[in-house]
């Protein structure tokens, strides 16, 4: 029973800080992930949490605990790096039980743990194997094994899957999914790569510069989110941003269409500069328009994305069938559903709702 | 390709590299090869200046034999032997110790630390003679074996000290965070996970220091005098008699005595090689 509580949570090197404060709950047994560009400080929050990084303000939570000045050992938490961290000279076995031997378990439950963490990821066949014998996607199965075996209260991910093919990463995706039903412990998962955060997470933390920009559910986010940075960072391909203005109670943004958007939310006054955003797969080609230029054309299989050039110089991708998008060259237009856009004001680049 | 090899260069070229190899190898290796011959020689050729002729008779037997019977080479043999291997295994304990504790933990005065460890090697050890038999005196162990061990590792371990905290350095540190998480102790860590990934670092600076203590006349001559406490590099000189030069001994004695640095380094090559680049690449 431990969920996490950041409580302004600050880490400080010299005079710069780069995580500025953050409050964040994480429920028992959810998993969480982490996600932002890379210097964001989503791996620093996270080592935070794991003792390895000093906290300067703020205290963290775990379960009833605080844990802000308690050694890592102390926490009751696991941690799988993104270099597997494996002692390399040390077979399966004694990687995964290395922690619980140093500490003076006896031997017969040691062996019954590693043996039940190997059942549970499938590693019986390669206990007795260094790691140099393994392969990747192997040694990920017994860097998380090892966190398995200290049966802790809380799994921490760092990156795993960044050194990993992009078939095997799509493997062990499913892997930790499956692991996260199988254990029911809280995770927390760190990643650059939205796709894994959309797929894993109950609950996802999009970071910038050491800040929240927003928590929520991955369909939350994805429909529902706050500001530009994160209608950016979620969703492939990325959302449209194109400039826009207020004119007589309609959207007019040129780079979608020369005629104006009735919106159903209080507009600001007229003259104001907004941004609207639409995804690729919310926009449709019209071969009969003339709006836009088609720049290149890539083929995904059943998808095409078309990368189109407005007659502002602004540029959109769209996301078109297979049996529509053979044919297209030249000049097209665009035609979208009004409630499908996101409007953002320019400046502050928030929401408007 | 850069270089081009030997057998793709131009006939001119490769005549020069033929002929200029082995002239530059004969010069490289003269000083040996003289010491080597003059080991086989007869004290006759010695006192009648044959010293780069051939020799007149091959005394291969009976001056190997002499050395041992004649004077305590063995003794002084024996010596280096008592002297070298505590000495390495000493700096090498206390080094990987220090190494870790420079490489793994951050402290504020870590690098300053780590800088004495290295500008103790850049002062000329000639300047600390008197001091140091002063101190050896001192401490009761000047004119033993126990004053070269004590201040070989003393002045072996700067060395060694900047050599693993940089090898250590290179390990990922992610190995020493996993098990800190895991609740692995210090020692333990320092034991179980860096140790066994030192070895290649172990055996490279192991056999460094041991030629390098081996090899030293210096403190052997200065903290010790006679056949009870010098090594080999110091007690060849007693070959000599007091009145007459016996070269062909005292070469000899030289071959005994850089035997053993050479069995070692033939047999660890790998070793020796790797611990001279160690650290060069990444």
């Amino acid at each position: 029973m431990a969920g996490i509580t950041l409580n302004k949570a600050i880490k400080r090197y010299g005079a710069v800080d780069v995580i500025h404060g953050i409050d964040l709950e994480i429920e028992d047994g959810e998993f969480c992930v982490l996600v932002g560009p890379s210097g964001c400080g989503k791996s620093t929050l996270l080592r935070m949490v794991a003792g390895l990084e000093e906290t300067s303000g703020g205290d963290i939570h775990i379960g009833s605990r605080n844990v802000t000045r308690l050694d890592p050992a102390a926490r009751g938490v696991s941690m799988v790096f993104q270099t597997y961290a494996l002692y390399p000279h040390m077979t399966v076995a004694e990687n995964m039980s290395f922690g619980l031997r140093m500490n003076g378990h006896p031997k017969a439950e040691i062996a019954a743990k590693v043996k039940a963490a190997a059942d549970i990821l499938k590693l019986n066949d390669y206990l007795e194997r260094k790691p140099k014998a393994l392969s990747g996607g192997q040694r990920q199965r017994v860097a998380i094994g090892r966190a398995i075996v200290r049966g802790p209260e809380v799994f921490l991910f760092d990156e795993p899957l960044s050194n990993l093919d992009a078939e095997l990463r799509v493997e062990m995706r499913v892997e930790i999914a499956r692991l996260h039903k199988e254990i029911g412990a809280t995770m927390v998962y760190v990643t650059h790569d939205q796709v894994e955060a959309m797929t894993l997470a109950d609950k996802i933390v999009v970071l910038r510069s050491g800040r929240i920009e927003q928590v929520g559910t991955p369909l939350d986010l994805y429909h529902d989110p706050d500001n530009r940075f994160v209608a950016g960072f979620i969703g492939s391909p990325a959302m449209n941003f194109v400039k826009a203005t207020v004119r007589d109670g309609r959207v007019h943004a040129p780079g979608l269409s020369d005629e104006a958007f009735a919106v159903d939310i209080a507009l600001p006054p007229n003259g104001t500069d907004l941004l609207v955003g639409v995804r690729p797969h919310h926009i449709a080609i019209d071969p009969q328009g003339a709006s836009h230029t088609l720049i290149v054309k890539e083929a995904l299989g059943a998808m095409f994305h078309a990368y189109l050039e407005a007659p502002t110089g602004e540029r959109i991708v769209v996301e078109v069938p297979e049996a529509e998008a053979v044919g297209l060259q030249g000049e097209v237009g665009l035609r979208m559903g009004p409630d499908r856009l996101l409007l953002f004001d320019a400046r502050t680049e928030l929401r408007l709702r | 390709m850069f270089p081009t090899p030997i057998d793709k260069t131009s006939s001119a070229t490769r005549v020069a590299y033929k002929v200029a190899l082995p002239v530059a190898l004969l010069l490289w290796l003269l000083p040996l090869l003289a010491v080597a011959l003059t080991s086989v020689r007869s004290s006759a050729d010695i006192t009648s200046g044959n010293y780069w002729g051939w020799p007149t008779s091959f005394n291969l037997v009976e001056n190997y034999t002499a050395i041992f019977t004649n004077s305590p080479l063995a003794a002084y043999l024996l010596n280096s032997f008592k002297v070298t291997i505590p000495a390495v295994l000493g700096a090498i304990a206390l080094s990987s110790l220090t190494g870790f504790a420079l490489g793994i933990y951050k402290f504020r005065s870590n690098l300053f630390v780590f800088f004495l460890f290295v500008a103790g090697n850049f002062i000329p050890f000639q300047i600390l003679m008197v001091p140091v038999r002063d101190l050896s005196i001192q401490l009761g162990v000047y004119n033993s074996i126990y004053a070269l061990i004590l201040f070989h590792i003393a002045f072996q371990t700067g060395f060694c000290t900047l050599f693993m905290r940089n090898f250590i350095r290179t390990l990922p540190f992610d190995l020493i965070e996993a098990a800190r998480i895991e609740g692995v102790s210090d020692l333990r860590i320092f034991w179980y996970v860096v140790l066994p990934l030192m070895r290649p670092a172990l055996a490279a600076l192991s056999v460094l220091v041991f030629t390098f203590v081996w090899n030293d006349y210096f403190w052997a001559t200065v903290l010790t005098q006679g056949a009870h406490a010098q090594p080999i590099t110091a007690g060849i000189k007693s070959l000599n008699g007091e009145w007459i030069a016996a070269w062909h001994l005292v070469s000899a004695g030289s071959v005994v005595a850089a035997l053993p640095p050479v069995l070692m380094f033939f047999l660890m090559q790998k070793h020796f090689i790797a611990g001279l680049t160690l650290g060069a690449v990444k």
